[in-house]
């Protein structure tokens, strides 16, 4: 068995069994949901719908319904595609890094950060698609074979690299969670007494008897996803980025792009799962899961990820100044973009993503659920500022001044952008009542090592020595 | 026969007779019972469909459905019965015409489309006027425009030509019979035969008067000349002989006396030893004021004195009496050195003054005739007659309707209930006129008030002669049959006289007696123009028996008097001052219900759809007046209440524009329609609603509104180039003496270079891609020449008119979607120098660059699609939808295009256009856009481009069609494409040559040439996306 020292914090509090794991990973779904969650998923529901009805409105009208300009091109449909895709970011770094590198840490929060990967990445691969003006042709961006001879997609184009980026993301992120889900869905299947309820949880967990076999095929299965899925984590952002990188837009086109965009989706990947988690944990009264200790870890993984992302900005400012170009007077990091007609949007990035950050290297404050949740919501407004501010500032103001125009969005940009979240939490809420919101099967396995009660006893034998 | 031959169809027949029935009865078996069924009627009314029989009436009536629906659909065309022998489909046809609507006149070729007109173009042999203005190039759409009078009305009401003719004749003849006036209200009337007619006309009434009115007046200017010459009439000026310019608020390369001289001015352009040097004095920032070396604000109040000082600079240098003036003007310094510029000049000197006073005009001539310009510059032998109208008899008639002398009035070409509302009462005095017959081809406000309409066809469905001038001759001839049931205004006459034949007949007649001589009348229908020294026969030598003013005439030259006058007049002047003027688009509002023409920006402020105030920095501070910009970047701008004596004009809308000299303002004439249309009515305001006067300005009391706010719909927002290298300039001694490159890289022309480890390379060289065979084949280049362009904005709506390019409306161009692909940038300078960038702030720097000067130097660049041989659209589009071909253009492939726009963020030079909407077949949204929407307007649709849809990118395709044209025809030929053969509709539209379009791989070619001047660079050439677009330095001749 797994042994960890007693100094380490114990990652399962409470007095829990095996038994008592079961039960409170499975209440969820075998309970009614309350009346707060109906709530919830209510206005979660009509903000999807609103945002569907924008969404055909855009479709039926034309681009033009947006508040984009023959300058501006790009606004909030990129903004929130590179956001939800950088949110998508921490599930699969979660699951597959810390597995390689044995963060036992990750069982209890894996699931859930997975399922906000897919579910965001969805929200995400929504954006590319609407924000053609002709989606009704997007097939046109796979190179399938055709009968008009040569015509064939361009491989030069970072747009269609995304496409294959974000599909292979998607399908291994979904494949890994869709593995992991499986000896929690036969737990599930095992205990329901409703025959419908059974039938489902049967199909879905693939004939898991639990055998030795089947867990050896499980750990061998989870261990090449993770594999295969490290990669992506870095590619997916760093392809992303390159959608400005290659170009020639000055504020675009800048070298550092790819590891800092990487390290700008960890980070509001992992705001995201603070902000999800620390609801659910409340919520599904999965306080001894997701601990303290857990809070605390993702928000150092945040001090990390958003001190890289910190240094980034530095950077991009002082080359930005030190090329002596005056094309990169006005680009999202500048003198110009600081004091111009979009200072606010540079100083809510700023504030959000270098100061407010800064307030977790308090270890109160990182060990503050309240604290933490607020800096969390913080961080993923900044992120998607940063994003903006990439994207709009750096097109408002490019090479020729004649050309320099400002974004506004319509109602139908927020429509969207607020059906996507709404779309998002749809998702997320129907996740947290049909599925086993933490890998009980494989949290089961350090209970033993990492549980509190274990830990106790296991110091008191120690002492008793 | 008798006995008929059996044949068997094979030996199974011959073995078994009756194998023949048996196989029938087998392959029919049961005939179908509907005898039966239907007879039965009792069993029809008892009897129940049975299953089968459901199931079978269900498969017919389904696939008789499915049938009718799948009905293709049919489109009104109809063939040729018999084919037009010259019109060859897909083949253009081009004939010679002229256009003239008593303002604007222009020898024009119209390129026909199986028979439909579809783009105007220049005639390039003509001599005078022979190039179309932004204007006239959009004139064409105005045919196509279904707010025109489709019929003779009276009223409201449609009637036929028959009962007009009748009743017009009738209610004419019972003016005369009651010894009342009958009138014939025209504007400048330039055509020949058309005095003819009008002679035979009046002849039938015992008082007949003829009264001629311009849209804006020049009677004062003609006044002066009338008393100088004794000649009613404009001199010619020679702008390509002269070698300075000295222009006292003549807006001469926008709108001045009707003569085109931007294209001989531009001769003088060419920077060398023999280049001009201009000098301008003006109120307003005109377009002249732009191109200009050196521009002078001054106000108009002042142009008076200020002229009489360069008078006595002049006459003191040539120690002649100088006069007696009283006071100085503002500019009295720059009035001295512009009078040494002339002096030096001599002969080859030229001034010129706008607006229209005599006092001015007076000085003007004598100065030019000091210089000696006089018989150089300025041709006094042969007059211009495009500018005619007289005031005073205007006036005079007005009064004489008021007191119910006149009986009949007949209008063409005159508006005077538009043009003079705040002059005259014309409409109140109108009424008064028992018989009002107004020949027009819109319900415009005069027309609204007269009880007969007679619908008046479009110049491109109507012959006619004219003599702008003396010794030119051109010709107008029909391109398509009447759209409507119209008429031209001769024919109406003609009718209305009782003259038999067609107009025609009667031109082609006094031509051929008259001057043709040994020239065959369909040689110069072809030419569409005709250069005689003797008149033609019967045309009258003065511009017919038109009313001029009866003013005294005897002391108008006198240069005391004149002293006097103007001293008197700046020292008068106190308050603020209005200066009309035209823009480029709109002109006096003749050709208003077009949309092209409303959306083209205005060069200076670069803003659309609109008119409005234009205020000083300095003035608008003091008026707490503003503009700023929304979130999305769109203009704002307060507004002023504006009254002149009794009349008002409320809530003007303000633009605060840098050179505008401080206590004046200006405000364009042609807006505020009412009956023109969807397209012109409601947009702006009605400037002559005030009563300004004869002359082009005012003294106005401004009432600031700060509290008002007016959306604007501008395609520009910046106003400098931020201390970028965008537009190059050099002065003329460092252009001639210093070189354009130099080892040390301080030239005047240095081409950006990039240190590697190769050493510094230029940025093409510079590069990751391989390259790729440019020396095969065609390589299309453009240069275009920033000395050249004067930003007129021809080139602006040949492009729209050659490629489909969709007008978008306000509120779309308000949010910055203007479709233009070639579009005209207009920078100011800044004041901020390097010396002061060092005492500044970063952000202080920063907004100190983006303000214009308070008296700025303006560029003019004309930006289209650069054609990249790198170019950064074409890696980013992920479906390859647009792709570079070996000719050096730059692709676009619609049906391909997904519309990711990826490639319009990546353009450096901003010149893609997405469709964000579907802009044709979508009157929803786009009603103004008629030329899209209306079955009629679509009749100017270019064949050769492509309607794009809605989600697709498009952007300039240097005109492709006519590339493959030209490819095609030296195929056929035989011979490789000459030189010139393909030109691009901005280049064949600009009359100063600023666009040169050509094959630099042809090595005899312009473009090769010009790709090789010291003056060449490329747009942002540091970017490294090597266009196949460069530009020329820009050449100033400061004093």
């Amino acid at each position: 068995m797994h042994y960890e020292a007693p100094i380490r914090r114990p990652l399962i509090t409470g007095d829990k069994s095996y038994e008592d794991i079961t039960r409170d990973v499975s209440r969820p779904i075998e309970t009614n949901a309350p009346r707060s969650w109906w709530i919830v998923f209510s206005i979660a529901l009509l903000a999807f719908l609103w945002g569907i009805g924008c969404i055909l409105y855009t479709i039926g009208d034309g681009i033009g319904v947006w508040g984009l300009n023959k300058t501006i091109g790009w606004a909030w449909d990129i903004t929130n595609f590179v956001w939800w895709v950088g949110i998508g970011h921490a599930g699969t770094l979660i699951s597959a890094i810390l597995l390689l590198f044995r963060q036992k840490w990750r069982m209890s929060i894996n699931r859930s950060a997975e399922a906000m990967t897919i579910f965001s990445v969805i929200q995400a691969a929504l954006f590319p698609l609407i924000h053609m003006g002709r989606p009704w042709l997007a097939y046109f961006v796979f190179p399938l074979p055709n009968q008009f001879g040569s015509l064939w997609v361009n491989f030069n184009s970072p747009l269609l690299w995304d496409v294959f980026a974000i599909s292979t993301y998607f399908s291994v992120s979904l494949v890994f969670w869709y593995v992991g889900l499986i000896p929690d869905f036969s737990m599930l299947r095992d205990r329901a007494k409703n025959p419908v309820q059974k039938h489902i949880y049967r199909i879905l967990s693939f004939g898991w008897a639990g055998r030795a076999k089947h867990w050896q095929r499980f750990e061998e299965v989870s261990l090449v996803l993770a594999g295969l899925a490290t990669p992506l984590v870095l590619s997916v952002h760093t392809i992303v980025s390159m959608d400005f990188a290659t170009s020639v837009i000055p504020g675009w086109h800048s070298t550092i792009f790819p590891p800092y965009f990487v390290a700008g989706a960890i980070f509001s990947g992992f705001a995201m799962v603070l902000t999800l988690l620390i609801i659910t944990r409340k919520v599904l009264h999965l306080e001894s899961y997701i601990t303290r200790e857990h809070v605390e870890l993702m928000n150092i993984v945040i001090i990390l990820t958003g001190g890289i992302v910190a240094v980034a900005y530095i950077t991009e400012f002082f080359i930005a100044w030190y090329s002596g170009s005056n094309y990169e007077d006005f680009v999202y990091m500048s003198w110009g973009a600081a004091t111009g007609p979009y200072a606010w949007a540079f100083w809510a990035l700023i504030i959000c993503n270098i100061i407010t950050p800064l307030f977790l290297w308090f270890r109160k404050v990182r060990r503050n659920f309240l604290a933490s949740f607020i800096i969390s919501i913080v961080i993923n407004i900044g992120m998607w500022f940063e994003r903006f501010d990439i994207i709009v500032m750096d097109l408002s103001r490019d090479y020729l001044p004649s050309s320099w125009a400002m974004f506004s969005p319509t109602f139908v940009d927020i429509g969207i952008f607020v059906g996507t979240i709404g779309f998002f939490f749809v998702l997320f809420l129907l996740y947290a009542r049909s599925f086993p919101v933490i890998a009980q099967a494989e949290l089961k396995t350090i209970l033993k090592s990492s549980g509190e009660n274990y830990k106790k006893l296991q110091a008191k034998e120690e002492h008793g020595h | 026969m008798a006995d008929k031959k059996q044949y068997w169809r094979g030996i199974a027949e011959l073995e078994n007779p009756g194998l023949k029935e048996q196989l029938g009865k087998n392959e029919f078996r049961d005939p179908l019972p509907t005898d039966e069924f239907l007879s039965d009627e009792n069993a029809l009314h008892n009897g129940q469909t049975s299953r089968r029989d459901f199931l079978k009436y269900m498969g017919f009536t389904t696939a008789a459905a499915t049938l009718a629906a799948c009905e293709s659909p049919v489109y009104e065309s109809v063939p040729y019965v018999v084919a037009p022998e010259e019109v060859i489909p897909g083949l253009a046809n081009y004939y010679a015409t002229s256009y003239f609507d008593g303002h604007d006149y222009a020898s024009l070729l119209i390129k026909t489309r199986e028979g439909r007109p579809i783009k105007v173009e220049n005639n390039k042999m003509a001599k005078l006027n022979g190039s179309a203005n932004a204007r006239l190039q959009g004139s064409v759409l105005n045919l196509y425009d279904s707010s025109r009078l489709q019929a003779p009305r009276k009223g409201s009401e449609s009637i036929d030509w028959e009962t007009l003719d009748a009743q017009v004749i009738d209610g004419l003849q019972k003016a005369d019979a009651a010894g009342k006036q009958v009138v014939l209200l025209t504007g400048s009337v330039i055509s020949p035969s058309a005095q003819k007619v009008i002679r035979k006309f009046g002849k039938q009434f015992k008082q007949f008067r003829h009264v001629v009115v311009d849209p804006l007046s020049y009677s004062e200017k003609l006044r002066a000349w009338q008393e100088a010459t004794g000649k009613r009439a404009l001199p010619l000026y020679h702008f390509d002989k002269a070698r300075a310019i000295v222009s006292f608020g003549a807006d001469f390369l926008g709108d001045w006396v009707g003569q085109s001289v931007s294209s001989d001015y531009a001769k003088t352009r060419v920077p060398g030893k023999d280049m001009s040097r201009h000098l301008q004095f003006e109120a307003n920032l005109s377009l002249t004021g732009s191109n200009a070396d050196q521009r002078y604000k001054l106000k108009a109040s002042e142009t008076g004195l200020a002229l009489a000082e360069l008078y006595n600079a002049i006459a003191q240098a040539k120690g002649r009496p100088t006069l007696n003036l009283k006071g100085k003007s503002s500019q009295y310094q720059a009035v001295q050195k512009a009078g040494k510029e002339l002096l030096k000049a001599g002969a080859k000197a030229l001034v010129v003054a706008g607006g229209n006073n005599a006092d001015w005009e007076h000085l003007v001539i004598a100065i030019n005739k000091m210089l000696g310009a006089e018989g150089n510059t300025v041709n006094v032998e042969q007059r211009c007659f495009l500018r005619q109208g007289s005031d005073q008899a205007l006036e005079n008639l007005t009064a004489d309707m008021k007191a119910g002398k006149v009986g009949g009035i007949v209008l063409h070409n005159a508006n005077p209930a538009y043009h003079r509302a705040g002059n005259l009462a014309f409409k109140e005095a109108l009424q008064k006129v028992n018989t009002r017959v107004a020949i027009t081809p819109k319900a415009n406000e005069t027309a609204q008030a007269c009880d007969f309409l007679a619908a008046e066809s479009h110049y491109l469905e109507s012959w006619n002669d004219f003599k702008p001038a003396d010794g030119h001759y051109s010709l107008q001839q029909p391109t398509i049959q009447r759209v409507y049931d119209t008429r031209q205004f001769e024919e109406c006459l003609m009718r209305w006289a009782g003259m038999v034949g067609s107009y025609r007949e009667m031109i082609q007649n006094s031509w051929q007696e008259g001057m043709l001589r040994d020239r065959s009348w369909k040689e110069v229908l072809h030419d569409g123009v005709f250069a005689a020294a003797t008149p033609l026969a019967g045309a009258t030598q003065e511009p017919a028996e038109q009313e001029t003013a009866q003013e005294a005439q005897s002391d108008g030259a006198n240069l005391d008097r004149v002293a006097a006058s103007v001293s008197k007049m700046a020292q008068n002047a106190s308050g603020m001052e209005l200066n009309l003027y035209q823009k480029a688009g709109v002109g006096a509002g003749m050709l208003a219900n077009n949309p092209w023409l409303q959306e083209l920006p205005d060069p200076i402020t670069r803003t659309t759809w609109d008119n409005y105030v234009a205020l000083s920095a300095a003035d608008a501070k003091e008026l707490g007046l503003r503009n700023w910009n929304e979130s999305d970047g769109a203009l704002n701008g307060n507004a002023v209440n504006l009254t002149i004596g009794k009349t008002k004009l409320k809530e003007v809308p303000v633009i605060v524009q840098p050179g505008q000299t401080p206590g004046t303002i200006g405000l364009a004439i042609g807006y505020g329609r009412k009956g023109l249309g969807k397209v012109a009515d409601g947009v702006g305001l009605n400037a002559q609603q005030l009563s300004v006067g004869r002359a082009h300005f005012a003294e106005v009391e401004v009432e600031p509104l700060p509290e008002y706010k007016h959306p604007f719909a501008s395609i520009q927002h910046g106003y400098t180039m931020m201390g970028r290298e965008i537009v190059k300039e050099t002065d003329l001694s460092t252009f001639l003496n210093k070189p354009a490159h130099t080892a040390a890289g301080d030239g005047w022309n240095e081409l950006p270079e990039f240190g590697t480890y190769k050493g510094e390379q230029a940025p093409d060289k510079t590069t990751l891609w391989s390259s790729f065979d440019h020396e095969t084949g065609h390589m299309w280049n453009m240069s275009i020449d920033l000395n050249m362009c004067t930003g007129c904005g021809a080139c602006v709506v040949a492009c729209q008119s050659e490629n489909n390019v969709p007008a978008v409306g306000k509120e779309e161009v308000r949010n910055f979607r203007d479709m233009h692909w070639l579009r005209i940038d207009r920078y100011y300078s800044s004041e901020v120098t390097e010396e002061m960038a060092e005492d500044l702030s970063t952000a202080e720097l920063y907004d100190q660059m983006e303000k214009a000067a308070d008296s700025p130097s303006v560029y003019f660049q004309p930006v289209m699609c650069q054609h990249c041989n790198h170019a950064p659209c074409e890696t980013v589009c992920p479906v390859a939808a647009t792709t570079h071909s070996s000719e050096g253009l730059n692709h676009m492939a619609y049906n391909r295009c997904i519309g990711t726009r990826y490639c319009a963020n990546n353009c450096p030079y901003k010149v893609r256009r997405f469709n964000w909407f579907e802009y044709h077949n979508n009157q929803e949204r786009f009603d103004v856009n008629y030329s899209m929407n209306e079955d009629m307007g679509k009749m100017v649709l270019n064949p050769d481009v492509t309607v794009r849809s809605r989600g697709v990118m498009e952007k300039c395709s240097m005109c492709i069609q006519r590339i493959q044209l030209g490819k095609l025809e030296a195929k056929k030929n035989g011979v490789p494409v000459k030189d010139g053969q393909v030109q691009t509709a901005c280049q064949s539209a600009c009359d100063t040559g600023a666009i040169v379009f050509g094959d630099v791989n042809d090595k005899e070619s312009k473009v090769f040439q010009l790709k090789g001047d010291d003056r060449m660079y490329h747009l942002l050439g540091e970017v490294g996306t090597q266009p196949s677009v460069f530009y020329q330095v820009k050449v100033t001749n400061k004093a």
